[in-house]
């Protein structure tokens, strides 16, 4: 347990925000901006990623406390100071991780005008709110809570391994509006969920009438977990075993589901954008290798009723204690379930409002980066939204940000984020040409980078693809 | 200019990632950290009836019975290394107009004795039972003892007794256990 304490709060350090990638989003001169709105203005030709380097994406976080708080260096106690973060966060607080990395991806302008990309990449996805109750009950004990039901509804996680196949369409359709979808294949690898949880668990003193000291009452429990991919890998035998069964599944090797992206991008006039995105809508059909574990029930503990039967020299006494587990298992059974389900996807929402000024125009008369017919500003300020759907409701967040075209090989994106993490989060997204190679780097959280162990969350995007502008 | 720029973003961006560091922080602290819950749970309970204490058949006084129940989590290996102190509470309703004399007697699996304990019970009247607690707080060595147990003998001994002996012997027991992970 008390590992498990440790390894939560170690995660903290590492881990930082969901799957927000506010720099990249609108940020047209880096080909994984489609990613994010299928419908943005493509500025290039034609894309190729560095197969596996093209997009390494990492973010976590924790939106009640951070590394710091429990870690930091000073003469009070350690147990004190989970103490004071234990109290001070809340049940429908999180910790997420994320982690993606694009083995391919690639795009292209076909003759009819549509800008085609596809590619495939790998994501792990967890999040789990921070089940308060339990964690109160586990650190300060039943003691001082009598009478106080320990809520089992907020134990609430989900876990996915996947690979993700994709092929996208985005076509500016007017002068005005850019529009884009994209089509996803999910192969998904190992997937777990425990949500939609309830019961309660409290300790009453008992009355006259009562049998004993305490009634220990489990109310109306209705505790589950779904795993797909899991019950294979119980009998594998080491790691490596387990690695290669679990990246054996990528190819469509183990459950598939089908999702969209869909997005636009919408010039008002000649300096406001408006562009929005949907993306992962759609759901994955786990029924291979599922296996589901669901207790349920009511029952009141009382402790053991002795009943001094006569008993004879050599009789074996009551067997009270197998008895009364006995009676546990039948009152609260927890049943193994092999039915299939439908897992829906987070979907993710971003919507951006620019506002651009100043021509770019980085040789001469020449507009070289323009070749989506748009006009490129030197310069854009704007708000984003994104919200991303989890189990207990969405996680939201808005962003400023400011744009800047510096030269014909060089952009850079500054963002001010407020999300479930901090109001402090400052951006700052790089993209350079060097020739047709094309570097970007993403990262925010960066007033924290002075002290990581302080930051709630951390992001990071960095790859290199080939673009190749139109001669 | 824009060279000025875009060199001082680059300078900017080098310095924040290379800089980028956990300080003011001390990982080995988590050695430290203790989980110091303290668990309330019930025991055991009974009603014994004072005719069994009366052996009516053979007309014969019954001054002792015995139960036993196991207690399997008490030698769990992980309660032995985190209990550091259990305080078992007993409370007697006595009915029965005789004291009594109740013994606890915790056996390992072999049934060798671990740990005893024991109080005495003030006599009471069917219409005026009397109460009786019994408090036995076990820490130090004597937790090694007791967590080396796995079930536990209840004796109950009357004074005395006859066969008309009316009234009711209530026992609720509850343990404190003070852990630490």
């Amino acid at each position: 347990m008390r590992n498990l304490f440790t390894y939560i709060f170690s995660l903290v350090g590492l881990f930082a925000f969901s799957q927000n990638k506010q720099i990249l989003y609108g940020f047209d001169d880096i080909p994984q901006s489609l990613m994010l709105n299928p419908g943005s203005e493509v500025t290039q030709k034609k894309h190729y990623g560095i197969p596996f380097l093209s997009q390494i994406h990492f973010n976590g976080g924790s939106s009640g406390v951070s590394a710091y708080d429990i870690f930091k260096d000073g003469n009070d106690n350690i147990n004190d100071r989970i103490t004071r973060q234990l109290f001070k966060m809340k049940h429908t607080d999180f910790f997420t991780a994320t982690q993606q990395l694009e083995l391919i991806n690639f795009g292209w302008r076909a003759k009819n005008d549509i800008y085609f990309s596809g590619g495939i990449y790998q994501e792990f996805d967890f999040i789990i709110y921070f089940p308060k109750d339990l964690a109160v009950l586990a650190w300060e004990g039943n003691k001082d809570y009598l009478d106080y039901p320990f809520d089992f509804g907020e134990i609430s996680t989900t876990g996915d391994f996947m690979t993700v196949y994709h092929f996208g369409l985005n076509k500016q359709i007017s002068d005005k509006l850019t529009v884009g979808g994209r089509l996803k294949l999910y192969s998904s690898m190992f997937s777990y969920r425990s949500v939609n949880n309830t019961g309660s668990f409290v300790t009453r003193l008992g009355d006259n009438d009562s049998e004993n000291i305490y009634e220990h009452i489990v109310q109306d429990a209705d505790v589950s977990v779904q795993t797909s991919g899991y019950a294979s890998l119980r009998d594998l035998d080491g790691a490596s075993q387990v690695t290669s069964e679990i990246l054996g599944r990528a190819f469509f090797g183990g459950n598939i589901g089908v999702g969209v992206d869909l997005g636009f991008t919408y010039d008002i006039n000649e300096a406001l954008t408006l562009s929005a995105s949907a993306l992962d809508v759609g759901a994955i059909f786990h029924s291979k290798d599922v296996e589901s574990y669901r207790a349920h029930g009511t029952y009141t503990l009382d402790g053991i009723n002795l009943i001094f039967p006569p008993l004879n020299e050599g009789d074996s006494t009551l067997p009270y204690y197998d008895d009364l587990e006995d009676e546990i298992e039948r009152e609260i059974p927890i049943d193994t379930l092999h039915n299939s389900y439908t897992q829906f996807r987070p979907t993710k929402l971003n919507a951006g409002l620019s506002f651009g000024f100043g021509r770019f125009n980085s040789a001469g008369d020449c507009d070289c980066l323009n070749m989506g017919g748009g006009k490129l500003h030197k310069q854009n300020v704007g708000l984003q939204f994104y919200a991303m759907f989890r189990p207990k409701g969405a996680q939201m967040a808005g962003t400023l940000f400011y744009h800047r075209r510096i030269t014909d090989y060089l952009s850079a994106k500054a963002t001010y984020t407020v999300d479930s993490y901090s109001f402090s989060n400052v951006g700052l997204g790089v993209s350079t040409d060097i020739g047709k190679l094309n570097f970007y780097l993403a990262a925010d959280n960066l007033i924290r980078y002075g002290n990581l162990a302080k930051a709630k969350s951390v992001s990071l995007q960095l790859g290199f693809n080939i673009i190749i502008d139109e001669e | 200019m824009n060279k000025t720029l875009s060199r001082s973003i680059i300078m900017v961006c080098a310095c924040l990632f290379l800089t980028a560091c956990i300080k003011d922080t001390d990982f080995d602290q988590a050695e430290d950290i203790a989980l110091t819950p303290v668990v309330e749970l019930d025991l055991i309970y009974f009603n014994l009836d004072a005719s069994q204490f009366y052996d009516t058949i053979n007309s014969n006084p019954v001054l002792t019975v015995t139960d036993t129940t196991e207690i399997k989590f008490l030698d769990d290996s992980t309660l032995q290394e985190s209990l550091k102190r259990a305080e078992f509470y007993f409370k007697f309703t006595n009915g029965i107009p005789r004291n009594f004399q109740v013994d606890f007697q915790f056996l390992n699996e072999a049934n060798d004795t671990t740990y005893v304990a024991g109080t005495s019970v003030s006599e009471g009247l069917p219409t005026a039972p009397v109460i009786t607690e019994y408090i036995e707080n076990v820490e130090g060595d004597d937790i090694l003892r007791l967590t080396q147990a796995n079930k536990v003998v209840v004796s109950v001994t009357i004074a005395s007794s006859e066969e008309n002996l009316e009234g009711i012997l209530n026992l609720k027991s509850k343990t404190t256990y003070f852990l630490e992970y």
